[in-house]
């Protein structure tokens, strides 16, 4: 073949073509095919006592049947895989229903001690996008043993709850306590803070956190109806349809714990006013947290703006005496009470 | 400013001269090791720089010394090995500067540990000094930068610094080489035993805390009944600090 | 001490700190603080409510405002660039007239003096000096001009204020404001440049910079894209637009090469460095007047000098290099022109061709002795007269002699598009190569950075000749 320009194009661009399907990340040929050679049995098991205990825990009862349609797995496959499960003692039958035994239950939280260590891990100690951790402990938990799940609940200073604000089993398999209300059902004018919003399914998860809202901010309804939940929290006001507020858990506060209507947020400071910090939120974590902390944002120290950059963003901070410029996400995770003013 | 105002000729090149040598990189067979330390941007590199007779690039720029460097000065005839440790605010997170700061000071154990700090902004200076003083109890604060404060009418009580921190304050202008005589004495003073540190112990720790490091500290103390900072290495053991586990087990700490 | 016992010690801390919870760091941090807090009053008494020395504050709210941040960057900037381009021209012939034009024939005539035998003679003097010595005559004198005042302006406490300006951009790609620095830096010399990089304490906005900084456009490119410019740019506008346009198509190429910085850090943040932890805080020091003789010092003897000493131990092997191949002999054929012949096809591809590709290939350790290269290269594969000889490198006084040695070569004005674009995007040279490794510790960063630009440069280059080539 001769060449001409066209032919030359052409074959670079089917080329080009031909690798994006290949290696495009997670829905690549490649990596699909890769990722079918790995699943085994052992993933199979897993995923089925994962099952179990959570709609054990939530209190309901689950057959075969619900289970393969819980579970992206054949049909022969998963009822393979339990005829094995029951055999070895990991669950038993109650007519249709599946139960898990104690042994069962015992690994069921092994796995979810991994699932949420390393999604406690992902948010400490790397960059990935809260979005992906759900996914990326998903794939981990299979993959982890017992001495190295432990080596990273020491490295991460044994947690108690992922950053979703799930209890995480200890090794002992013993559990922190959540109670709460889910946000869509609290009375109006009550105050709580969040502790828990969770992560499934992605489509709501991602609708909470287009909204910037933070776990651990104390909140205050102030309309609840079948249209929506508007709600207050550190100076800013949301509205969330109820079912995603479902997925927000809150508990409620006492009268003497509550500090609410002063607490704003530091990216609400104004030039020349004077503030307090209060804390920081819980949404800023690992490095990023010690950095604010050794940098001086702790509680009581004195705050206001120093210089805004020509593009509003960043804004440079007075804090005990030095000029620091922080993002505006980053203030936004700062908690503030602003001084009142007294006139110049 | 302060309490050692010696004379008009503090910084005439006779009276450096007097009893100092600053021998650069010739760092072999030394008396003692001195630790610079300190946050970014205090003039840390400067004082090496004064010290050494170096010229390490100092830049005004926080994060600027990354990789340590070494020096020597001689001093009434006793040589001093000088590492100017990177510039950090802390040494309670992981960052690598952490890292290289924080374990030279624990396991390098040098035989002063001279802290410089920004006169002007002291408050925020002392976290890393509080930290580093429940490391060791043989260090010297060098009251670095005293001409901006002095500009920005602030003024210091060394004496009372002193005594609150439990080691010697020596305010200087290492830029301008002021104050410089009076902290390679104090170096020598502590090094030499002549002045025994009785560093400060953080106290404002919340209640339960306080509590966890004492059981641990405790723990600590009746395995290893030798060890100098035992409260640390509880810290750094809640923390979950993986070096430190390591270091037990091998034994190196003690 | 007992195994057991130290278990014990590790398991009792792991019990407490869950009893304590997550609340562990912030409990202590703020504890410090609360000491730090309790010592400084006592100690510390201001006299003035006053935060910050006032001409402070003003030269702050100036540059760093709306109307004056921007202008004045890059105001401060382009002097830079321009008293280094223009004014290292001056320092440069001379080096040049003295070691190509004067040292250089000299020790020829010493050597046909001593009767060396000619192959030792060109290997060492013909090859390793001439290499050495066209790396020292182009490269010291821009840098011994632009490290001294970048550092300066460090030393004030400018730069921070930059970054503090630009970081707005930088964070739409996933960098960090301080990388303006690291790039301008880059301008001068990209290995410094990723030396500079360590005051970004980013892991992942480190990275960054490190693997974008060769799309800086360093000094040793300054030249070859002037000199290309100048000869084909220059001659398709009428002469009295000439040097405009070639000026203008210079500083388009510097411009691409940001806009590639950006373009490259946006797609890493979105892929292999997903996972990189960031974290961003920024302190404005104050000012401070520099020292003046000390900072110039230090920077010719911290920046300068040790980037030149690592450029000449890289040159002289390739000087070496460069002559063996085209006077080693397989056959009738040399080994340059062996390999000229077999990577024409594939420079035809890219509008370049085989002289190009395999200057480049030599030119790995040092980017300024492309252009001598080529030209040698040029003339002993096309046979026309000029130049010294095989594997002498030479440049001519004269940019319309030059020309005409590149078109006798087969240049055509997309070749010289394309030179210019690859001069942009190829692999850093070695120098910079050997520092990303020494900086990052990792073959897999260091490999990344190597082969990212040259694959760039590759489809770029194939993707304008193809297009130039269907549409005239
Ligand atoms: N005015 C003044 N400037 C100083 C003094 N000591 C250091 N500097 C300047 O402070 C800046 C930072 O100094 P450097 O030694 O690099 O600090 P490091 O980061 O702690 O090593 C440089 O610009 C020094 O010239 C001093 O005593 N007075
Ligand atoms: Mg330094």
């Amino acid at each position: 073949m001769n060449y001409s320009p066209t032919y030359a194009l052409l074959i670079f661009f089917g080329f080009s073509i031909v690798t994006y399907l290949l290696f495009r990340p997670r829905k690549g040929l490649f990596w699909v095919i890769k990722n079918n050679l790995e699943s085994n049995e052992k993933i199979v098991i897993e995923d089925i006592l994962k099952q179990l205990y959570h709609s054990e825990n939530s209190g309901k009862e689950l057959d075969v049947n619900s289970l393969t349609n819980a579970l992206k797995f054949s049909n022969s496959t998963i009822i393979d895989v339990i005829k094995k499960m029951t055999i070895n003692e990991l669950v038993e039958s109650d007519g249709d229903v599946l139960k898990l035994t104690s042994t069962g239950r015992d690994y069921a939280l092994r796995i979810v001690r991994v699932h949420r260590l390393w999604e406690k891990y992902l948010a400490e100690k790397t960059g990935f996008d809260k979005i992906e951790w759900h996914g990326r402990a998903e794939e981990m938990e299979h993959k982890l043993n017992h001495e190295e799940t432990n080596l990273l609940a020491t490295q991460l200073g044994n947690p108690k709850y992922d950053p979703h604000g799930d209890p995480i089993p200890t090794k002992l398999g013993k559990m922190a306590d959540l109670d709460g209300e889910f946000l869509s059902s609290i009375a109006v004018g009550s105050v709580g803070r969040i502790i828990h919003i969770e992560d499934e399914p992605d489509v709501i998860y991602k609708q909470i956190l287009a909204e910037n809202i933070h776990i651990g901010s104390q909140i205050r309804v102030v309309e609840n109806n079948k249209q929506r939940v508007v709600f207050y929290a550190e100076g800013e006001e949301f509205k969330l349809a109820p079912i995603v507020a479902a997925n927000i858990t809150v508990s409620i506060l006492k009268k003497e714990d509550v500090i609410e209507d002063v607490i704003v947020r530091l990216s609400s400071l104004k030039e020349n006013e004077v503030a307090h910090i209060l804390g920081i939120s819980k949404e800023s974590r690992g490095d990023r947290r010690r950095r604010l902390l050794d940098l001086g944002f702790v509680k009581g120290t004195e705050i206001s703006i120093d210089l805004i950059s020509p593009m509003q963003n960043p804004t440079a901070y007075l804090v005990k005496g030095t000029s620091i410029a922080l993002r505006k996400d980053q203030a936004s995770k700062i908690l503030i009470k602003k001084d009142v003013e007294y006139g110049e | 400013m302060g309490n050692k105002v010696n004379s008009t000729c503090e910084t005439c090149p006779q009276y450096n001269a007097k009893g100092l040598k600053k021998l650069g990189l010739n760092t072999e067979n030394v008396d003692f090791v001195v630790a610079l330390a300190g946050n970014p941007n205090t003039g840390k590199s400067t004082v090496f720089n004064a010290l050494t007779g170096l010229r390490q690039h100092t830049g005004n720029w926080p994060g600027k010394t990354v990789t340590r460097a070494e020096g020597a000065f001689e001093y009434n005839s006793q040589k001093f090995k000088l590492i100017d440790l990177p510039g950090t605010y802390s040494l309670l997170s992981t960052s690598q500067d952490e890292e290289v700061a924080r374990n030279f000071i624990l396991f390098g154990k040098p035989d002063v540990t001279v802290i410089v700090v920004d006169a002007s902004r002291l408050e925020r200076n002392l976290n890393l000094v509080l930290q580093i003083l429940e490391i060791t109890d043989k260090a010297v604060l060098c009251l670095n930068l005293m001409d901006e404060a002095k500009r920005n009418n602030i003024k210091i009580d060394t004496r009372t610094l002193a005594r609150d921190l439990g080691i010697p304050v020596v305010p200087t202008s290492a830029r301008f080489n002021e104050g410089i005589p009076d902290l390679i004495q104090t170096i020598n003073e502590v090094a030499t035993g002549k002045i025994i540190c009785k560093p400060h112990r953080i106290k404002n720790v919340p209640k339960n805390i306080e509590n966890a490091v004492k059981t641990l500290t405790n723990e600590i103390e009746q395995q290893y009944p030798s060890i100098p900072n035992s409260r640390w290495i509880a810290f750094r053991l809640l923390e979950g600090d993986t070096h430190i586990i390591e270091a037990l087990k091998t034994g190196e700490l003690v | 001490m007992s195994k057991n016992s130290i278990e014990n010690i590790i398991a009792l801390s792991s019990d407490l700190r869950w009893q304590i919870g997550d609340d562990f760091h912030d409990g202590l941090a703020e504890g410090i603080y609360a000491d730090a807090s309790e010592i400084a009053g006592a100690a510390v008494s201001a006299d003035d409510q006053k935060k910050r020395f006032r001409l402070d504050a003003k030269i702050d709210k100036i540059v760093t405002s709306k109307t004056w941040g921007f202008p004045i960057m890059f105001l401060i900037l382009g002097v830079i660039l321009w008293l280094t381009i223009i004014g290292a021209n001056y320092p440069s012939s001379m080096l040049a007239q003295l070691l190509l034009d004067t040292i250089h024939p000299l020790l020829k005539n010493g050597a046909a003096s001593v009767g060396m035998p000619w192959w030792l003679d060109g290997f060492l003097i013909d090859g390793v000096y001439l290499a050495v010595a066209w790396v020292i005559a182009v490269m010291l004198p821009p840098m011994a001009i632009f490290f001294p005042l970048f550092t300066l302006l460090e030393d004030f406490g400018y730069l921070p204020r930059v970054a503090f300006n630009l970081d707005y951009m930088f964070k739409k790609s996933g960098a960090h404001g301080k990388q303006a620095l690291t790039m301008s830096m880059g301008f001068g010399c990209n290995a410094a440049g990723v030396v500079a990089t360590r005051i970004i304490d980013s892991p992942r906005e480190r990275l960054i910079a490190i693997i974008t900084n060769n799309f800086s456009l360093c000094n040793g490119r300054w030249p070859t894209q002037i000199l290309i410019a100048t000869i084909f740019i220059g001659a398709v506008v009428p002469p009295s637009f000439s040097s405009i346009a070639s000026l203008s198509a210079v500083i388009g190429i510097a411009i691409l090469g940001i806009f590639f910085m950006f373009f490259t850090s946006w797609a890493l943040t979105k892929t292999v460095l997903k996972g990189e932890v960031s974290t961003f805080n920024l302190e404005l020091p104050p000012y401070r007047p520099p020292r003046f003789w000390k900072t110039i010092y230090t920077s010719l003897i911290d920046r300068t000098l040790i980037v030149l000493w690592r450029a000449i131990l890289f040159a002289a092997p390739a000087g070496a290099v460069i002559w063996l191949i085209s006077n080693i002999y397989i056959g009738n054929e040399s080994i340059a022109s062996w390999t000229i012949n077999t990577l024409d096809g594939f420079g035809f591809l890219l509008g370049l061709n085989g002289v190009i590709l395999l200057a480049y290939i030599v030119a790995i350790p040092a980017n300024e002795i492309v252009i001598p290269t080529i030209l040698m290269l040029t003339v002993m594969v096309s046979g026309i007269p000029g130049g010294e000889g095989a594997g002498v490198m030479f440049e001519l006084d004269s940019v319309t002699a030059t020309g005409d040695i590149l078109r006798a070569g087969g240049w055509t004005l997309l070749t010289a598009i394309n030179l210019m674009l690859f001069s942009l995007l190829h692999n850093p040279c070695s120098t910079t190569i050997y520092t990303i490794y020494k900086e990052t510790k990792s073959i897999k960063w260091t490999t990344v950075a190597s082969i990212l630009p040259v694959i760039m440069g590759f489809v770029i280059t194939f993707l304008v000749a193809q297009i130039w080539r269907l549409v005239f």
